[in-house]
């Protein structure tokens, strides 16, 4: 019974660390990118600029600098930074819906490939799908 | 029983009132923004050297998340230490707290809730930083809220100083020689960075949204005052733009100095107490990029300004940029150097810019210290501008920094990259400092690329420097791609003739991160509203059906296979004698960003360190190091993810350690002695990593013992 709890908490610890999928792995699809595009210019466009380069005093949201900073991490943080506190002058306007369409569509301009499911939007599923801002060979 | 007689008594008066005047610090203290009035950013503490700086640890952190209703993610302050305290503003409301400098411990906080005019001011959340006074015996903090109100607190509990202003307040939008428009409470000016104390007189300044597209071509002006800190009297004012019969005003043609705004001093002042001068830096006037509304130089626009501390009356003063059209500012804190040039001892300022040029001035006369040539520069096309036919370019210190964008610049890693890039640069205007901006074409220019202007090189951080040996240090931006396109202004965004746009775009007002998002914005109600709901509710059909193509320029624009148009060192740290006018070693700041390092199109390729993109990385210096973080996260072999605090050899440039910070550096580092340690501070936050001081320290079994003079 213990060697069964012990397995068990390790299986959750390994879960924990290491997300099974990466945005390599077709996490949303072109449709829901479709949709995120006319949401961005009208939500995030004024400071991310509408080719995501992002502003005189806003980061970039494409490229390596990016990129790198997010390298890492998972999606599930990226969609909590973006739904608790984006739009900035209205933090946690917009929908997990619409905030989910948003991140696909950031997905999509950087190149990620599109996939069959729509991208989920719960921070929960997101926090299984790992940014990897190059594709590891597996 | 000792009498005194009135002379006597005189003599006392008035000796304490110059020991309250002139309050000296200890070097183990860091009691100003820039650790100093003549803005330095230098302590000459020893404890940590390049021999344990990698065995630094965490003293202890403090985390801003709950100063405020939010979380903020752009933590920009440098504390100040003064008797065991460690001041500082923090959070999303902006409070002021108190800290126990050994612990950490909270002592006490004030926040300020300004409501409708918190929400509406232009540079919300924290600010970078507060100001401290004493006469020996009351100790005041004075900080500037967003609402452009200037608050005094007792240091010792945090209470309002009721006897300073209206009940411990002055409020900054009144008695300011013009009308705060539209109103007090929504009337655009605000300051984000610390109020100086000097003598006791505090100086503040002003500063107003970004100015890529403002709404119109008039706006309120960023005049400077100076407060009596017991009182929060007003004792004088400078008008930034002269008003009638000034000195200035002409250079500002038909009649557009009556409208024209901006034109603040939104970074940090410097004074020479001894001297009783103050030297202002400041900003551009409305229009960043567009100057068509203010014909003529525009004084005193981008100048640095030199004022007497008593009275505010201009001493001297020097245009850096004429007919400002790069929002390259003066961005911050000017330098007090005394120097020795070719034998000759001058009391100097130098000024780091934007624009990567190092202006260095007698600061008593403000005669360049190396001759400035008026050199003819590239006159633009956009209908209706007014250019200046020449632009002032300092003969010595050479540039320390990109300002311009040439093919020689561009991405070289690979033949493909380059000429990759050579295809992107195409669509674009490029050329030198002062290459004009372009009116955006679809086919082309669709804008001026530029370096060394909006970003910078030396943006607010700005430098520090070494008054044993004469060497300032500056970190700069080396590669901060700024493109500079205009386009018509829609009549509904601004009475402008032209703002910043990009052709194929919709012209819309760009913000900056300052806007409404502080703490006195309304959070949303959590009902459903505009942009919520269900899946139909958002935008009708067609927002389904448009293709996510990417846009113009292709994903990324202004990237190669993700990588930076411009090649390597992306940011530099610069060691530049003030004596000779020369640099004495440059290196590349920052680790090589994750998607250089394992970039499979790289393979095999030989890149030393390229440093990092990032314009908001300061210098703290001690004895013997230059310490600075890295602005943005790595994962490298050698630390799991996450940004290094880095230490380099004064003299050399060479490494000298580096030490481990979860999320990048977005605050100056300060330093202090406490119980005989030595403790660094840095501000970290952004990505998923909300805002957060850290404090290291050595561990017990490092410290080596102090001299006196550091406790």
């Amino acid at each position: 019974m213990r060697i069964v709890i012990a397995a068990a908490l390790l299986a959750v610890l390994v879960c924990a660390q290491e997300a099974s999928k990466s945005v390599w792995d077709g996490v949303y699809t072109e449709a829901q990118a479709g949709r995120g595009k006319p949401l961005y210019n009208q939500h995030c466009a004024s400071c991310h600029a509408d080719n995501l380069m992002g502003g005189e005093m806003s980061p970039p949201l494409v490229g390596g600098e990016f990129l790198s900073n997010w390298n890492g991490l998972t999606l599930g943080e990226l969609f909590e930074r973006i739904r608790t506190s984006m739009p900035q002058n209205n933090p946690g306007k917009l929908s997990r819906e619409v905030n989910a369409d948003i991140t696909a569509y950031i997905l999509s301009v950087n190149k990620f490939p599109a996939g069959k499911t729509d991208m989920p939007h719960s921070a929960e599923f997101l926090r299984d799908i790992r940014i990897e801002s190059e594709k590891k060979q597996r | 029983m000792f009498r005194m007689t009135p002379a006597v008594a005189g003599i006392a008066f008035f000796s304490l009132c110059a020991t309250a005047q002139t309050h000296t610090y200890k070097d183990s203290e860091w009691p100003s923004y820039a650790a100093d009035l003549a803005g330095t950013r230098y302590r000459p503490l020893s404890q940590i050297d390049a021999s344990n700086f990698s065995k630094l640890e965490v003293a202890w952190t403090f985390k801003t998340d709950s100063i405020g209703n939010r979380k903020e993610f752009k933590l920009e302050g440098t504390p100040l230490m003064v008797n065991g305290v460690v001041y500082t503003t923090a959070g999303s409301r902006r409070a002021a707290i108190a800290l126990d400098a050994a612990t950490g411990e909270l002592l006490w906080v004030h926040g300020e809730h300004e409501g409708d005019r918190g929400a509406a001011a232009p540079r919300q959340l924290s600010g970078r930083g507060l100001a401290y006074w004493t006469d020996g015996k009351q100790e005041r903090i004075l900080y500037v809220t967003p609402g452009y109100r200037l608050i005094c607190l007792d240091a010792k509990n945090g209470q309002i100083v009721s006897s300073f202003g209206k009940n411990g307040v002055v409020d900054l939008k009144l008695d300011d020689d013009q009308t705060i428009l539209p109103d007090l409470t929504t009337g655009e000016i605000g300051l984000q960075s610390a109020p100086v104390v000097a003598k006791d007189t505090i100086i503040i300044g002003a500063a107003f949204r970004e100015g890529m597209t403002p709404k119109s071509m008039r706006n309120n002006k960023g005049y400077v005052r100076g407060f009596d800190v017991k009182t929060g009297k007003r004792m004088w004012i400078f008008h930034t733009i002269p008003l009638k019969n000034e000195v200035g005003y002409d250079s500002w043609e038909k009649g557009s100095a009556e409208y024209t705004g901006n034109t603040g001093v939104w970074s940090q002042v410097t004074v020479d107490e001894q001297l009783g001068l103050v030297y202002l830096p400041v900003e551009s006037p409305t229009g960043d990029y567009y100057g068509g509304h203010r014909p003529g130089n525009d004084l005193f626009g981008e100048s640095l300004v030199c004022v007497d501390l008593k009275t505010g009356q201009r001493k001297w003063h020097y245009q850096l940029v004429h007919h400002p059209l790069w929002d390259m500012d003066i961005s911050s804190a000017p330098i007090l150097a005394d120097i020795n040039v070719n034998g000759r001892a001058i009391k100097a300022v130098a000024q780091p810019t934007k624009q990567g040029f190092l202006y260095v001035f007698d600061r008593v006369t403000g005669k360049p210290v190396w001759d400035m040539e008026e050199r003819p520069v590239e006159k633009g096309t956009v209908p209706d501008e007014w250019y200046s036919p020449t632009q002032p370019f300092p003969t010595k210190p050479p540039a320390y920094s990109r300002n311009g964008v040439s093919t020689d610049d561009l991405i070289n890693f690979t033949p493909a990259m380059r000429d990759q890039a050579l295809t992107i640069i195409s669509k674009y205007h490029i050329g030198p400092v002062f290459t004009p901006p372009v009116e955006s074409k679809l086919g082309g220019p669709l804008a001026t690329l530029t370096l060394g202007t909006a970003s910078g090189g030396t943006n607010w951080p700005g430098a520090s420097y070494d008054p044993e040996t004469h060497i300032v240090y500056a970190y700069a931006c080396n590669a901060c791609l700024t493109p500079i396109g205009l386009m018509r202004a829609p009549k509904t965004l601004s009475d402008m003739e032209f703002v910043a746009g990009t052709a194929g775009q919709e012209v819309r007002n760009r913000q900056g991160p300052g806007e409404g998002v502080g703490a006195d914005t309304p959070l949303p109600s959590r009902t459903p509203a505009a942009g919520r709901g269900g899946r139909g509710g958002r935008g009708g059909a067609a927002a389904g059906t448009t293709p996510a193509s990417p846009p113009a320029g292709g994903g990324g624009g202004l990237t190669v296979q993700g990588l930076s148009l411009i090649k390597p060192p992306y940011g530099t740290i610069s060691a530049i004698s003030l004596d000779k006018g020369e640099i004495v070693w440059q290196v590349a700041h920052g680790d090589t960003p994750d998607n250089v390092r394992n970039n499979p199109a790289l393979k095999g390729i030989d890149i030393p360190r390229t440093g990092q993109l990032g314009y908001n990385v300061g210098t703290l210096i001690t004895k013997t190091l230059v310490i600075a973080g890295e602005g943005q996260v790595t994962t490298t072999p050698e630390h799991p993810r996450g940004a290094m605090l880095r230490a380099y050899d004064k003299a050399t440039g060479k490494d000298a350690g580096a030490v481990y910070m979860p999320a990048p550096q977005t605050g100056s580092p300060m330093t202090y002695m406490m119980h005989g340690k030595q403790y660094i501070i840095v501000a970290v936050s952004g990505g998923n990593y909300s805002g957060e001081y850290i404090a290291f320290t050595l561990p017990d079994s490092e410290d080596r013992g102090t001299t006196a003079a550091q406790r």
